[in-house]
């Protein structure tokens, strides 16, 4: 295959140290090698930054939640059509974006690896067909288990091995990547209009609580060495006051520890970040979270960033989306799937005035300012919860900007301004911050040692922007830092180039990553029987037709892990 | 095929309705199929009737017959009508596999068409509903655990989806619902049909009055007071009854058809079902599932989506995906005369649609892909044969509730008979080799 | 005034898209550069040229601009695309979208307009002396926001859904009106001087609906309050008597749908309500 050498540019590689200095980046057969022949093309980046193609822990781009979503608001698109080019299919746009036009606009930011992070096992196979047509990025998804049937019955019998097994069984009959967990026990008792709001509430009928699923998923996760941490958006979603709910669910695994890496990932902290009794005095819990996490190391959160304007807001957590749609009074989708899950659509609007909003806007903001360490926290915005990824560069300009996350706070609702610590926090981020909290750390939180840096071996995903380091402050010239990151110089995936000067000039088909850990064929073949024993009784599809054969993904990466059990 | 030694096939998905029965075992000997089990008697006849009414060889109309040509002539002739067309409808879809479908969604870009599915003459209204009203609802399994309360209006599963109340509802088991005594049956229809017989409560509806009888359960559930005497010819005590049985059970599920979608009304009374379904949420837990029929229609819904964002009636004449039923739906289009080439995939227009779209489906070129002889494929310039979803060819489909299965593959199709998949996927490259104009 | 007009070359069948054929486009702009504008034909680019047969004069400024269609353009769509001021005259029959988002200015038409005829028209006025289609002054697929302001007045017959989402402005139909006149409605007026199909103001959450002739029944969601003599339509005083009810309750609306008593003797049995 063709040789790439890209020259000139100022490299952020911080898996690898590198903060700026100029290294030209050879690449050879889609991989980045130590040096090419003369005979590479030469793509000359000089006065440009060079960083590793983005990395996207968590958006909601891909499965039956978003389709339902897509389906329902045909207001969300028409005002954002996409034409088709020479080289991109057409679509729309927005807050739910079409599946072509999802990759081309990931890619046009300099992103090429997206995780879709929570998929219903039962519907993963629409969740695959997605992301096959999804173009240009690798991609991957994260299973839910935290309302599962069998994994509470194993949680309640006291059998991890088992569990561990059912977890191997499952990620890879879904071909799926991480173990998720969205309100554990909640979308069970959500089968009769119910919610659970404690780690120690009881899951109706299955007699098992949040607390001891995530404790026994977080043991299964290191059990079976699976590469990411356990995801999990906690109970209480949306509620005043739950920011206790997410520090007792980051404490209630703090003694276990994996070989490497982080034991739990809270997803979204913003949603559950909230201090305070009612909405009416709903304040910031961003301190005592960001202290939680400065002071162990067991976990790592991501914010969750709200933008202000209509979004459209998508979870597996079916009871908090009725919760907020009673609020809201727009448009109300639910979906439960059997004896797994659930999932919940609704649309809404943020605004400055709110004060509500407000608060969360900077809850988000001041979870990632007081993080201390760029490699705990990473850079989202829940798309589409939060606001749609293609807010990414403005968040970017907020976190490297005082002065432009000031303009918002002038604008913000008075009684918001006043209670929140956000308008003293100085700290601005620089360049390679950025680059660690939207490449490097989320990378190395999955686990995709060939992502996130620009080291010999690593896959040639590179984003090129148009800033030279040297010459300007992000933290006067964000507006420029925001244009560069919306609109990538170039972006090369695979080492062939995608994208010039923002615009698709080229279309690849990427990888779907999955987890296959091994385990022993005594364990599987006991669980094997009690899913064959059970597995009528709780499905309405044949155990047979349930897992997705490999051949399913247009390209399919399985990392293999060999579990402890 | 002779002295083919007698396979059963388990599990095999059946490709009629959208009940997405999968625990069919199929038994054959080469290309015959001698018995279907565990399904009902119409799949049955899908396995055991595949080889009845086929189209076996790719057909071209010279000198106004229909003449068995090459595959390759077929598809030439095929991609030039389409390539010459200023406003295409590639029609039909809810019939085949989504890989199909995304093939026919690829082709509709690729030359500027409107590319719709049957959803539009059944279930559109009901998409209409969901966009103005939203959706509560679930996949089938949650309501064969826990509905204590079934209400089935406007359509008769007992006939349309056979398995339907063994599976899913009345008389299926599951783990919170053991026997037909853990739950309640109410059926609303303007007759007492076979289902309605089966009916705790049957409720004898005016025929087109769905919309008021809803918008009357709806205010009795919020607590206001209906002026009336009677709504619909139905006693308002009545109504009160059901409003009651409705707000006081644990888990309620209500399934509506075609009575709903295609009576005054239309996407206004299925929204009025979806807000009556979405108000008794305040008060107890409650799902809607409407009874969708061609086995992957609600595929073509799921494909057409995400690719499109737009689940039927997409124009994408000029480049980019326009969605606006009664103007860019294939049924209104065709009727105002409008548009001027057809690709038909497995389905029947000219028998289905009403008279005013048929007359002019007539008048302008059809290419059919069909496994059997229709009346369509009769009136058609290029006719291909196609295999038949889940019985000679494999593809995924999605049932009622939005869960994809994989359809088999079971028997060979006919010699020489290709997936709809391979033919559309040949058009497109004939067209692109063509140089389709932009 | 001056008169730039715009006659069909021959029938369209396919349908044409011509946003451009509105005061704001032509404004100040040569003959040539109209000609040669392109719209869509179905799939295909072409001159407007080739369609149009474009004569007269072209206003210099917005006011000063009346672009004149004489023919039958029931296949072209979205004429008056978001004008803002000026006018356009049809004589003819015109096609869907007419006016879609006009925020100015005045239509007119002699013979029938399509559907959706000033969906979220935001000011302006239009007038149409044949039928007119389904969804007159509605929202967008899925959106929440119809007409905002302006009037509509329809000399003949309409289709259904007309007004619907209306958050201001006028309405006034003539004749009949098909099924859920006001479905949605927040506010606004909407008059109908003939017979309606029935489900008037149907989950409305405000305005104002007056039928002259029979209503086609009231829905449960909606609660007779009394009989009055007259309605209003801004200063206009309609006599009555007529029979005053509101709702939907179900939206916990306060919408009014007035209702004339000589027409609607079917309604009668409301008023045994009047002494409770």
């Amino acid at each position: 295959m063709a040789e790439l050498l890209i020259r000139g540019g100022y490299v952020f590689d911080p898996l690898n140290g590198i903060e700026g200095e100029k290294i030209d980046i050879s690449i050879r057969d889609g991989k980045i090698v130590e040096k090419v022949s003369r005979k590479a093309r030469v793509l000359d980046v000089s006065g440009m930054t060079v960083m590793p193609g983005g990395v996207d822990i968590h958006s909601h781009i891909a499965g039956s939640k978003a389709n339902c979503a897509r389906m329902m608001r045909p207001e969300d698109h028409w005002r954002d059509p996409e034409p088709k080019t020479k080289y991109t299919r057409s679509g729309v746009g927005h807050t739910i974006p079409s599946v072509f036009t999802t990759g081309y606009r990931y890619a046009r930011m300099g992103y090429t690896t997206v995780f879709e992070p929570a998929t219903p096992p039962l519907k993963t196979r629409h969740t695959h067909e997605e992301l096959n047509d999804i173009p240009i990025i690798d991609k991957g998804c994260f299973p839910l288990l935290g309302n599962n049937w069998f994994v509470m019955e194993y949680v309640k019998q006291g059998r991890i091995d088992e569990l561990a097994a059912y977890v191997a069984w499952m990620l890879e009959a879904t071909k799926g990547y991480a173990i998720k967990i969205v309100n554990p026990g909640g979308i069970e008792a959500w089968r009769w209009g119910r919610n659970l709001r404690h780690l120690d509430d009881k899951v109706p009928n299955f007699d098992v609580t949040p607390r001891e699923i995530v404790r026994a998923l977080c043991q299964v996760n290191k059990i079976l060495n699976l590469p990411h941490a356990v995801h999990i958006h906690p109970n209480g979603l949306s509620e005043p006051g739950n920011y206790q709910t997410t520090l007792d669910t980051m404490d209630c695994v703090h003694d276990i520890q994996r070989e490497s890496g982080q034991t739990m990932h809270v997803t979204h902290a913003q949603f559950t970040g909230r201090k305070g009794w009612s909405w009416a005095d709903v304040r910031s819990g961003a301190p005592e979270i960001a202290d939680y996490v400065n002071t162990h190391d067991h976990v790592s959160i991501d914010p969750g960033q709200l933008v202000f304007t209509n979004v459209t807001w998508m979870t597996a957590d079916g009871p908090a989306m009725f919760a907020l749609f009673k609020f809201s009074k727009t448009k109300w989708f639910n979906a439960d799937v059997e004896s797994e899950t659930g999932a919940g659509v609704v649309s809404a609007t943020y605004k400055k005035s709110n004060y509500v909003n407000a608060i969360q806007w900077g809850i988000a903001l001041e979870l990632a300012l007081l993080v201390k360490d760029p490699w705990k926290i990473y850079l989202t915005t829940d798309h589409p919860n939060g606001g749609p990824f293609t807010a990414y560069p403005r968040v970017i300009s907020w976190l490297v900007s005082r002065e432009a996350r000031q303009r918002v706070i002038d604008k913000i609702n008075k009684t918001a301004r006043r209670r929140l610590d956000l308008p003293g926090i100085d700290r601005e981020y620089s360049l390679h911050e950025i680059a660690t909290i939207t490449r490097a750390a989320t990378a190395k939180s999955l686990g995709l040692g060939c992502k996130g840096q620009l080291g010999a071996g690593a896959d040639a995903d590179i984003a090129i922007y148009s800033i030279e380091p040297r010459k300007i402050d992000p933290a006067k010239d964000y507006k420029a830092v925001r244009k560069a990151f919306a609109s990538a110089a170039f972006t090369v995936k695979d080492g062939r180039i995608v994208v010039k000067n923002g615009e698709v000039v080229r279309s690849v088909q990427g990888r779907t990553f999955w987890t296959k850990p091994e385990v022993s064929e005594g364990i599987m073949k006991t669980v094997t029987s009690d899913l064959e024993r059970k597995f009528d009784d709780y499905y309405t599809v044949r155990m047979a037709n349930y897992p997705i054969e490999e051949r399913y993904l247009t390209s399919s990466q399985a990392i293999t892990t060999r579990g402890d059990v | 095929m002779r002295n083919m030694p007698r396979t059963t096939l388990q599990n095999v998905l059946c490709t009629f309705c959208a009940s997405g029965c999968d625990n069919l075992e199929i038994t054959y000997d080469g290309r015959i199929v001698d018995s279907a089990r565990n399904g009902c008697a119409i799949s049955v006849s899908r396995f055991t009737t595949a080889d009845e009414s086929r189209i076996l060889k790719p057909l071209v109309r010279r000198e106004g017959k229909l003449r068995p040509t090459t595959f390759t002539r077929a598809i030439d002739r095929a991609a030039r009508i389409l390539i010459n067309a200023k406003y295409p409808l590639l029609y039909g879809w809810s019939q085949t596999s989504c890989e199909a479908i995304s093939k026919g969604i690829e082709l509709a870009e690729l030359v500027g068409g409107i590319v719709d599915n049957t959803t539009t003459s059944c279930h559109g209204p009901t998409i209409l509903g969901v966009q103005d009203a939203g959706e509560a609802t679930c996949t089938l399994g949650e309501v064969r655990h826990s509905a204590d309360l079934v209400i089935y209006w406007a359509c008769n599963p007992v006939h349309s989806h056979p398995r339907h109340m063994n599976r899913y509802t009345i008389f299926s088991e599951g783990r919170f619902r053991k026997t037909r005594k853990d739950r309640k049956l109410i059926v609303v229809d303007v007759r007492k049909t076979d289902t309605a017989k089966l009916a705790d409560r049957f409720i004898q509806i005016q025929p087109n009055g769905d919309y008021e009888l809803l918008t009357a359960l709806r205010t009795a559930i919020n607590g206001e007071e209906i002026e009336q005497d009677f709504v619909a010819e139905v006693p308002v005590e009545t109504i009160e009854e059901i409003a009651d049985m409705m707000m006081e059970c644990e888990f309620g599920a209500l399934f509506f058809g075609l009575g709903l979608t295609m009576t005054m009304g239309k996407h206004r009374n299925t929204e009025a079902a979806l807000a009556l379904v979405r108000d008794l949420n305040y008060v107890t837990k409650f799902v809607v599932v409407p009874m969708r029929g061609w086995f992957n229609v609600t595929g073509a819904n799921e494909v057409s989506t995400w690719q499109t964002g737009y689940p039927y009636a997409v124009d994408l004449t000029q480049g980019y995906p326009r969605f606006n039923p009664g103007d860019t739906s294939a049924i209104d289009a065709l009727a105002r005369g409008e548009v001027d080439t057809a690709l038909v995939v497995a389905s029947d227009p000219v028998s289905h649609f009403p008279r005013a779209a048929v007359k002019n489906l007539l008048e302008i070129p059809i290419v059919t892909v069909e496994p059997k002889r229709t009346p369509t494929s009769d009136a058609s310039e290029v006719v291909m044969p196609s295999a038949i979803i889940g019985v000679e060819a494999a593809g995924t489909i999605y049932r009622i509730d939005g869960v994809a299965l994989e359809a088999k593959k079971v028997i060979e199709p006919p010699l020489g008979v290709r997936t709809d998949e391979e033919i559309l996927d040949a058009i497109i490259k004939r067209v692109k080799k063509m140089g389709a104009r932009r | 005034m001056t008169d730039l007009v715009f006659t069909p070359t021959r029938q369209f069948r396919i349908p044409v898209t011509a946003e451009c054929i509105s005061p704001d486009f032509v404004a100040g702009k040569s003959l040539r550069e109209i000609e040669l504008t392109q719209v869509w034909e179905g799939n295909r680019r072409i001159k407007l040229g080739s369609l149009f047969k474009v004569q007269g004069e072209i206003g210099r400024t917005l006011d000063d601009c009346t672009v004149k269609i004489t023919g039958n353009v029931s296949a072209v769509r979205r004429i008056g695309f978001e004008m803002t001021g000026g006018s356009i005259q049809i004589d003819g029959d015109a096609g869907m979208y007419l006016g879609e988002r006009m925020q100015g200015g005045s239509i007119t038409v002699t013979g029938n307009a399509g559907s959706w005829l000033a969906t979220q028209m935001r000011n302006g006025q239009i007038e149409v002396q044949g039928d007119a289609g389904d969804a007159i002054g509605g929202s967008a697929r899925g959106g929440t926001k119809g007409m905002r302001g302006g009037t509509i007045t329809i000399h003949g017959n309409c289709g259904t859904e007309t007004g619907a989402w209306m958050q201001s402005g006028t309405i006034r139909i003539k004749g009949n009106c098909d099924l859920y006149a006001g479905i949605h409605m927040k506010n606004g007026t909407i008059m109908i001087e003939r017979n309606c199909a029935g489900r008037v103001g149907a989950q409305m959450t405000g305005g104002k609906i007056i039928v002259l002739g029979n209503v086609g029944g009231v829905l449960p969601s909606f609660q007779f309050e009394e009989i009055r003599a007259k309605a209003k339509v801004g200063d206009e005083k309609i006599p009555g008597p007529f029979y005053f009810f509101s709702g939907d309750v179900n939206e916990e609306g306060k919408g009014q749908v007035l209702a004339r008593v000589t027409d609607n003797s079917d309604l009668k049995w409301n008023e045994r309500l009047i002494e409770r």
